[in-house]
C-alpha cells in the first residue's frame, strides 16, 4: 500500500472539473460573438449530457425521451418571450397577442388573449416573464414526478421504460404540432423577444449571455457531482445495482427512482429555457426521435457513468460539427463519421471518453509509482457497463 | 418464557390452485436461531417471501414481536426489522465494499434526509466492526462484483447486521461454497446465535448440525415436525417423508 | 364504416409487415435493431434501383431485396451485433449508430458524391417507384371502394405472417430458434449452433425488412430518412403484443392498425397517431409483459 499520496484519482478528477470550467469561462477570450453564441448553445447541450448520465448513469434509467422535458422548457420560456417580442405588442389591442394567433384567427374574432381561440387564454399568465421561467423548471418536475411514479410504482424497468418515455415524447410532439392554434404547430415558436431581468436585456450574441449559460453549466456541473456523492446520491447507485436488494434492505425504491428522475427533468427544462434564450426559437423538433437519441449518443460518446464526460461529449461533438460544417457534403460526412464513432464506442469503449480518460490516468499513476497495479486491475474488473 | 420475536400464524399462499404454503403456524423467541428444512418444493423458500413481503399471502399473519407485518411492503417490513438474505447473493456490484455496508448503515431510508454528505459515527462504527466482522476488512476498498462467491455472501450478510434487524432470515447461506467457506460462514452464524434472532433455510445437514438448535421440519407446504436436532432424525413422521431419498441424515 | 375498417386493417398490415422482422430479431434474439427501419429502406431502394438498372418490375424485386437486406442484416450481425448479446440497451445504441451509416451511406451515395459521381436512384432526394397496372386503382365490394394495391399489402403480409410462423413452428431450424430463445447456454449445450442461427435468424429478420421496403416504395415516397419513424412503430407493435410472440404481434398491429384507421376518421391523422402512443403506453405499464407473453421465468 502506498500512503496517502498527493495527486489520486479523485484529485486528478475534480482537476479535469475545475478545467473545464476554467476552460468555458475563458472562452470569451479567445472567440468572437458569433461563435460565443454558437458555443453557448453546446454549452446547453452539454447539460443535456449531464442530465442524460445523471438519469443513465448513476440511476441506470435510460431515458429515450429527454427532449419532452427539454421541449417544455423551451415551450414555457418561449410563450413568455414571444408575448414581449415588438410584433407582439403591436397588434393594437390591450394585452400582446402572438401573430400566428391573428393569421389564423376567425373573421370577427377578439383580439385578445382571452378569447381570440379557444386555447388563447392559456397564454394570459405568461405575460410575465418569471411565470414562463418558473413554469419551465415546474412543468417538466411535475410531468417527470407524474409520469416516474406511473412507471417506477408499477416496476416497469430497463428497456420498457425507454420506450415509454420515447413512446411519451413522441405522444407530446404530436400533440403540439396539432394543438396549431395555440403552439404555432409544426413552425414553433419564432420571432422572440429578449430574456430581461431587471430590464437587463439578454441579447444572444452579447458575452453577457454566453456568460449567463456558462456559468449556469458551472453551478449545474458542480451541483449535480454534489448530489450525486450525498447518500441519496450513493442508495440511487446501489438501486442501479441491484433494486431489490435496495428494497429489502428498507429504501422505498420507487421514492429515489422518481426524485432523481424528476432532478433529471428539471435539468432538461432548464437546459431549454437556456436554449431559447441563445437560439430565439422553440420548436417541435426538440421533441423529436432523432433529438432525444442523439443526446444518449453524446453522453454515451463522453461517458454514460460521467456527469463530465457526458458534458464534454455533447460539446465536443457539437463543436466538430460546426467546424467541418463549412461545406454541405462534409455535414453529411459527419453524420456518417458520428455514427461510426458511434458504433465503435458502444461496441468496444462502453465507459466512452471519460473512461478512456480514467483508464489513462491510472497508468500515468502506476507509472509514476502513486498507485499500485494490484489496485488498478481490481478496481478496472469491477466496472461494467450501466445496462 | 422468552419472547416471541417472530409469530407466524395460519400463513398461507395459493398460486392458481396450488398451495405452495398451507397454514404454517410457527414462533420464534427472541435469540432463537431456528433452521428450516424440508425437501425442494416444501415450501420454505416461499414462507420467507411471504414473511419479507415478496409474495402477498392469501391468508393468516405475520407479527414481529407485537407489530403485524403481514403483506406491508417489502421496504417496510424491512424497516420494522425483518433482514433477508437471498439464495442467490445480490449486493451491489458496482460499489467498493464498505460502499455497500454504508448503503445499509443509512439512519434514515428517506430521500430527503439523505440529501448530506458522510455518515454519523455509529454508523461508520457499526461499518467499521461489521468490515472486521464479517473478515472484509482487507477488501473494503474493492468492488463488489471482483468479491468470490463466498465473499459476496458475507457481504450480504454484513450488510444485513449493519441494519441490527430484530430477525435474519438466511435463505441457504452456505449454497455453492467450498468447505472452508462453509465453516466459516458457520463460525459467523454461531458468532451472532444470541445476538440476533435468526430463522435459516439450509440444505446442508451438516451445516444444519453445526448450528442448530431448534429444527423445524417442512413438507408439501406444512409443518412436518419441529424439535432438537436429535427429535427430528428419529421422528417417524419425517422419516416417512423422506423415505427413498436415504432420510434426512446424509 | 366498412372502409373505415378496411382502412385500419391495411394500416395495421404495413405495422405488422415492419413489425415482423422486429419480432424475430427483438422477439427472438433479445436486440433492439434501431437500423431495422433502414433496411426497409434499403428495400425501397431496391426497387427503385432495380427499376432504373435492371429494369424490372416490383414483383420481381421483392425477391432481390429480401436477398439484399437478409446479406446487409447478416453483415450487421456478424460484425458489431453479435459483440453485444446481452446488452439490450447497448445493441439499441450501437444498431443506432449503423442506422446512420446507412443512411448517410446512401445519402452521399456510398461516398462517390464526393468525387462528383452521381447514381441515379440513391443521393439525398425523393424517389418513386411505379406500381404494375394489375395492382393499380380500385375494385368494389358492395358499395365499398377497395384500394387494389393495399389489399396486395395485405395478402403479402399475410403470406410473410404464415411463412414466418411456418418456419419458426414447423421446422427444425425454428426449432432451434425458439431454444436460443429460452435458454441461449442451455440451447448451445444441446449442440445447436447459436452462432450460426442467430446470424441467420438476424438475416432473416432484415430480410423481412427488405420486404417490407418494397411494399412501402408502392404508396410512399423513398427518401433516405424514410425508416426512422417506422422501427419506432414496429417496436410499439412487438412489445405490445408481448415480446417473443408471433401471434402478439398479429393482434397488436391489427388492434393498433384500426385504433388509428378509426380515430383518424374522426379526427386527422396526427392525434390518431397520439393516441395509439397513448395506447401503446397505457399496455405497457398496465401489463409489462405485452398482450401475449409466453412464461419465461
Amino acid at each position: 500500500m502506498i500512503a496517502k499520496p498527493i495527486i489520486t484519482k479523485r484529485r486528478l478528477d475534480y482537476l479535469a472539473y475545475a478545467v473545464f470550467i476554467a476552460g468555458i469561462l475563458l472562452a470569451p477570450y479567445f472567440f468572437d460573438e458569433f461563435w460565443l453564441n454558437r458555443f453557448a448553445k453546446y454549452l446547453v447541450y452539454g447539460m443535456l449530457g449531464i442530465a442524460i448520465a445523471l438519469s443513465w448513469g448513476y440511476a441506470g434509467i435510460l431515458n429515450l425521451g429527454q427532449g419532452l422535458f427539454f421541449g417544455i422548457g423551451a415551450y414555457m420560456l418561449a410563450m413568455s418571450l414571444k408575448l414581449a417580442s415588438y410584433t407582439s405588442l403591436q397588434q393594437g389591442s390591450d394585452t400582446p397577442v402572438p401573430d400566428f394567433m391573428l393569421w389564423n384567427a376567425e373573421p370577427g374574432a377578439l383580439t385578445d388573449l382571452c378569447c381570440i381561440n379557444k386555447g388563447s387564454f392559456l397564454w394570459i399568465p405568461f405575460q410575465a416573464q418569471w411565470f414562463g421561467v418558473a413554469m419551465g423548471i415546474v412543468l417538466p418536475v411535475v410531468v417527470a414526478a407524474i409520469v416516474g411514479t406511473i412507471i417506477f410504482r408499477k416496476r416497469v424497468s430497463g428497456v420498457f421504460v425507454s420506450i415509454i418515455t420515447l413512446a411519451l415524447v413522441l405522444l407530446v410532439r404530436l400533440v403540439v404540432i396539432d394543438a396549431q392554434p395555440v403552439t404555432n404547430g409544426f413552425n414553433g415558436l419564432t420571432d422572440l423577444g429578449w430574456f430581461t431581468v431587471a430590464g437587463f436585456e439578454f441579447d444572444p450574441y452579447m458575452v453577457e449571455t454566453y456568460y449567463l449559460v456558462a456559468i449556469s453549466l458551472s453551478v449545474l456541473l458542480v451541483g449535480v457531482r454534489l448530489l450525486t456523492e450525498t447518500r441519496a446520491g450513493l442508495i440511487l447507485q446501489a438501486i442501479r445495482d441491484s433494486d431489490s436488494r435496495a428494497r429489502y434492505l428498507g429504501f422505498d425504491v420507487p421514492v429515489y427512482q422518481i426524485f432523481f428522475f424528476s432532478v433529471s427533468a428539471a435539468i432538461a427544462g432548464f437546459a431549454g429555457m437556456l436554449y431559447v434564450i441563445v437560439a430565439e426559437f422553440a420548436s417541435p423538433t426538440f421533441m423529436d426521435l432523432t433529438f432525444s437519441i442523439t443526446m444518449v449518443v453524446w453522453a454515451a460518446v463522453g461517458g454514460r457513468a460521467s456527469l463530465l464526460g457526458a458534458c464534454i461529449g455533447a460539446i465536443l461533438i457539437n463543436t466538430i460539427e460546426a467546424t467541418v460544417s463549412e461545406t454541405e457534403a462534409f455535414v453529411e460526412a459527419w453524420k456518417a463519421i458520428i455514427g461510426l464513432i458511434f458504433v465503435l464506442v458502444v461496441v468496444f469503449l462502453p465507459r466512452g471518453l471519460a473512461g478512456f480518460a480514467s483508464d489513462v490516468a491510472d497508468w500515468a499513476l502506476v507509472r509514476l509509482g502513486l498507485r499500485s497495479r494490484e489496485d488498478v486491475e481490481a478496481a478496472a474488473d469491477g466496472v461494467q457497463p450501466a445496462e | 418464557m422468552a419472547t416471541a420475536a417472530l409469530t407466524i400464524d395460519n400463513i398461507g399462499v395459493e398460486f392458481s390452485g396450488f398451495r405452495a404454503v398451507d397454514g404454517v403456524s410457527m414462533i420464534v423467541d427472541e435469540g432463537e436461531l431456528r433452521v428450516l428444512i424440508g425437501a425442494n418444493g416444501a415450501g420454505k423458500t416461499t414462507l420467507m417471501d411471504l414473511i419479507s413481503g415478496k409474495t402477498e399471502s392469501t391468508s393468516g399473519h405475520v407479527y414481529l414481536y407485537e407489530d403485524e407485518i403481514t403483506n406491508k411492503s417489502e421496504h417496510a417490513i424491512a424497516r420494522a426489522g425483518v433482514g433477508r438474505k437471498f439464495q442467490i447473493p445480490s449486493v451491489f456490484k458496482d460499489l467498493t465494499v464498505r460502499r455497500n455496508l454504508e448503503v445499509a448503515s443509512c439512519p434514515s431510508p428517506s430521500v430527503f434526509a439523505n440529501l448530506g454528505f458522510g455518515f454519523p459515527r455509529p454508523s461508520r462504527d457499526k461499518v467499521d466492526a461489521t468490515l472486521e466482522l464479517v473478515g472484509l476488512a482487507e477488501e473494503e476498498g474493492l468492488p463488489a462484483a471482483i468479491l468470490s462467491h463466498g465473499q459476496t455472501q458475507w457481504l450480504e450478510l454484513g450488510m444485513l447486521m449493519v441494519q441490527d434487524p430484530k430477525i435474519l432470515l438466511l435463505d441457504e447461506p452456505t449454497a455453492g461454497m467450498t468447505q472452508a467457506e462453509t465453516q466459516k460462514t458457520a463460525r459467523l452464524i454461531n458468532e451472532l446465535r444470541g445476538r440476533h434472532t435468526i430463522l435459516v433455510v439450509e440444505h446442508d445437514m451438516t451445516f444444519v448440525r453445526e448450528i442448530a438448535e431448534r429444527i423445524t421440519v417442512m413438507h408439501l407446504g406444512q409443518v412436518l415436525a419441529e424439535g432438537s436436532i436429535a427429535q427430528i432424525e428419529t421422528d417417524e413422521k419425517v422419516r416417512r417423508a423422506y423415505l427413498g431419498s436415504h432420510g434426512i441424515v446424509s | 364504416m366498412i372502409d373505415v375498417l378496411f382502412i385500419g386493417l391495411s394500416l395495421g398490415s404495413i405495422l405488422l409487415l415492419v413489425a415482423l422482422g422486429l419480432a424475430i430479431t427483438y422477439g427472438a434474439m433479445g436486440v433492439i435493431n434501431m437500423a431495422h427501419g433502414e433496411m426497409v429502406m434499403i428495400g425501397a431502394y431496391t426497387t427503385v434501383m432495380s427499376a432504373i438498372w435492371l429494369g424490372i418490375g416490383l414483383i420481381p424485386s421483392i425477391l432481390l431485396a429480401f436477398i439484399v437486406t437478409a446479406l446487409l442484416g447478416w453483415l450487421i450481425e456478424r460484425i458489431v451485433v453479435k459483440r453485444l448479446y446481452g446488452r439490450l440497451l447497448d445493441t439499441l445504441l450501437a444498431t443506432w449508430g449503423v442506422a446512420i451509416l446507412i443512411q448517410q451511406a446512401v445519402r452521399l451515395e456510398f461516398g462517390l458524391s464526393f468525387f462528383g459521381i452521381h447514381v441515379e436512384g440513391l443521393g439525398p432526394g425523393l424517389q418513386n417507384v411505379t406500381v404494375p397496372d394489375f395492382l393499380q386503382g380500385a375494385f368494389s365490394i358492395g358499395a365499398v371502394e377497395i384500394n387494389t394495391y393495399r389489399t396486395f399489402i395485405i395478402l403479402v403480409t399475410a403470406v410473410l405472417t404464415l411463412l414466418t410462423w411456418y418456419l419458426m413452428y414447423r421446422t427444425p431450424i425454428g426449432t432451434q430458434v425458439r431454444a436460443i430463445i429460452r435458454n441461449p447456454s442451455m440451447a448451445a449445450a444441446c449442440g445447436i449452433d447459436v452462432d450460426r442461427v442467430n446470424a441467420l435468424t438476424f438475416a432473416y429478420g432484415s430480410g423481412l425488412a427488405g420486404v417490407a421496403g418494397v411494399m412501402m416504395s408502392g404508396f410512399k415516397t423513398v427518401f433516405p430518412d424514410m425508416g426512422t419513424s417506422m422501427v419506432v412503430d414496429g417496436f410499439m407493435v412487438v412489445v405490445m403484443g408481448g415480446v417473443g410472440s408471433l401471434l402478439g404481434s398479429v393482434a397488436s398491429a391489427g388492434i393498433l392498425g384500426e385504433i388509428n384507421g378509426v380515430v383518424a376518421s374522426v379526427t386527422n391523422d396526427i392525434l390518431a397517431r397520439a393516441v395509439v402512443f397513448g395506447v401503446v403506453i397505457m399496455v405497457i405499464v398496465l401489463k409489462p409483459q405485452g398482450l401475449f407473453s409466453f412464461k419465461g421465468r
